[in-house]
């Protein structure tokens, strides 16, 4: 070993960087083991681009745009909002519920890192193997059947991959504030269900938001879920653009920001009432 | 006949018992359930702020096949949801217990867990079932409310049946981690709206390999006079039922006699 790599080795064990690093490796070695059930898990959510594909072919029928959106356009965003959705997928939020439920918190707490981000490091292990089989699922159902179109230039691209990235932490953080109250409750079944329930709807992966009936997009509008689909989305498909794009980008920034404070503060809190079931 | 069925309902009041112990548990279940129900409800009022009609249907009748998949769905929730513990008592070794007792195995495996949480999820069905009829214009004869409740039992042993058959896989895979039953369950959401707008092969699947759509779309076209159909449609919920179970039955039996335990 050369001098260079021992150096590499003692920063590794100290830095806190890389204990994140490893944690993310670690949990990726599990999803990577329980990949037959990641597959299906991704792959049920692909059973409602099935339905919405045909739904709204008839609604087309004879119809050039509904709400601004092509038959090309909505095509596209269908297929690529259940990619989207299913990159934050059930094993995370089952796996930062598991370690509350079965006590293994109790090694969160110890540890000398932030309880919050170690949890989103896990998630990035699944993460990865999740979203690469959503990808695959995407681009095989997108490509050789329902012919997506491909983003709107290359800016809108790159708008596209950057806002994906800050959807994609508001995701996280949402299912972890989700996860703390795994603390005061036992049933995780139940949150999880009512959270991709509201997430479906509210993020625009169901339906644009452009389409939904006033009071709900009033909702939808403010709220931080809709930068996890539909904001990526408007970017890919060259919707928004100009002083609107920012604002979109400028509000995912501000609810991811106001996000992370608020986790960091709800676990501190969380951890005041623990119970550790069994002995 | 009356004393398994005594034994069965006997069974579940213990589950539920147990289930009441958690009352808040029992809430948040029931709400996030309800709420999944919802998303397809929002869409298709979303939907139908756009268009007038899906392939002839309106928004009203569309409820109505929503409505007769979910409280099918939600009474199976209730009274057969212990099919879904089948996996792990084969992996862990309890599905021993239930063959040494002198009842039916079948039967204390559908008792095995009370989810009273479909109770929300049925009336939620009946009444998007009930609203979208009074908004449909149906011209109501002698035979239409029999054969809307022979739709939702037959509809309940066919979703009982496949949830049943497809948690078998214990038997012969023994991973219980796999996602596949809640996938072919899943596919119950093609029924819940009208056949005509899929393509063929989704069609041929939800008619006659997962029959969904028999006790759905077919029996619903007779009620709501869509299209001609012919009358004997309203046995389709019939042949649904009776095929399923039948299937359940033949592979249960192979699935028991293949069973080996797990050693200790």
């Amino acid at each position: 070993m050369t001098s260079l790599d021992t150096e590499a080795a003692l920063r590794g064990r100290t830095s806190p960087g890389s204990k994140y690093v490893s944690l993310a490796r670690t949990t990726l070695q599990q999803a990577i083991a329980y990949r037959i059930t990641t597959f299906f898990n991704v792959g049920l959510t692909f059973i409602w681009v099935i339905i919405l594909y045909y739904l709204w072919r008839a609604a087309y029928a004879g119809r050039a745009s509904i709400a601004g959106l092509s038959w090309d356009q909505m095509r596209t965003y269908v297929v690529i909002a259940y990619g989207i959705n299913a990159l934050v997928g059930w094993r995370t939020g089952t796996a930062m519920m598991a370690t509350i439920r079965t006590g293994d918190v109790v090694f969160g707490m110890v540890r000398p890192l932030n309880y919050c981000t170690t949890q989103l490091a896990r998630a990035l292990g699944f993460t990865v193997v999740e979203g690469g089989i959503s990808m695959v699922f995407t681009l095989v159902i997108g490509l050789l059947f329902l012919h997506i179109q491909a983003p709107a230039s290359v800016g809108s691209a790159l708008l596209f991959v950057l806002a994906l990235i800050i959807g994609f932490l508001t995701k996280m953080l949402v299912v972890f504030l989700v996860s703390l109250l795994t603390f005061w409750t036992l049933n995780g079944m139940g949150l999880m269900w009512s959270q991709q329930a509201i997430m479906q709807i509210l993020s625009g992966t169901i339906v644009p938001l452009a389409l939904m009936p006033g009071w709900l997009q009033v909702v939808a509008k403010v709220l931080p879920l809709r930068g996890i689909v539909s904001t990526p989305l408007e970017f890919y498909l060259g919707t928004a653009s100009g002083w609107a794009g920012l604002g979109l980008l400028g509000l995912q920034a501000a609810w991811l920001v106001a996000l992370w404070l608020i986790s960091n503060l709800a676990w501190k809190r969380a951890f005041r009432i623990v119970e550790i079931q069994g002995g | 006949m009356v004393r398994p069925l005594r034994i069965f309902f006997r069974l579940q009041l213990v589950q539920l018992r147990s289930a009441m112990e958690y009352r808040a548990d029992f809430w948040i279940a029931a709400v996030g359930a309800i709420l999944q129900q919802l998303v397809s409800i929002v869409f298709l009022v979303t939907f139908f702020g756009h268009v007038s009609s899906l392939g002839g249907w309106s928004l009203w009748q569309i409820l109505v096949l929503q409505g007769l998949v979910m409280t099918a769905d939600g009474i199976r929730e209730m009274f057969a949801d212990g099919v879904w513990k089948l996996r792990a008592d084969v992996n862990d070794g309890s599905f021993d217990r239930v063959l040494v007792r002198p009842i039916s195995p079948a039967l204390q495996q559908f008792a095995a867990l009370a989810s009273i949480h479909g109770i929300g999820n049925s009336s939620l069905g009946l009444v998007v079932m009930v609203l979208g009829l009074a908004h449909s214009g149906v011209v109501w004869t002698w035979w239409t409310v029999p054969v809307l409740v022979l739709t939702m039992l037959c509809g309940t042993v066919l979703t009982a049946s496949i949830s049943f058959l497809t948690n078998m896989i214990a038997f012969w895979e023994p991973s219980a981690q796999s996602a596949f039953p809640t996938l072919v369950a899943l596919m119950r959401d093609f029924a819940k709206f009208p056949l005509d707008v899929y393509g063929a092969g989704i069609r041929i699947v939800v008619t006659v390999i997962l029959p969904y759509g028999l006790i759905s779309y077919y029996p619903s076209r007779l009620i709501l006079g869509v299209g001609d159909s012919p009358g004997w449609w309203a046995t389709t919920p019939l042949i649904a039922a009776a095929g399923s179970a039948a299937a359940a039955a033949l592979v249960w039996r192979r699935g028991l006699n293949r069973y080996q335990g797990v050693g200790n």
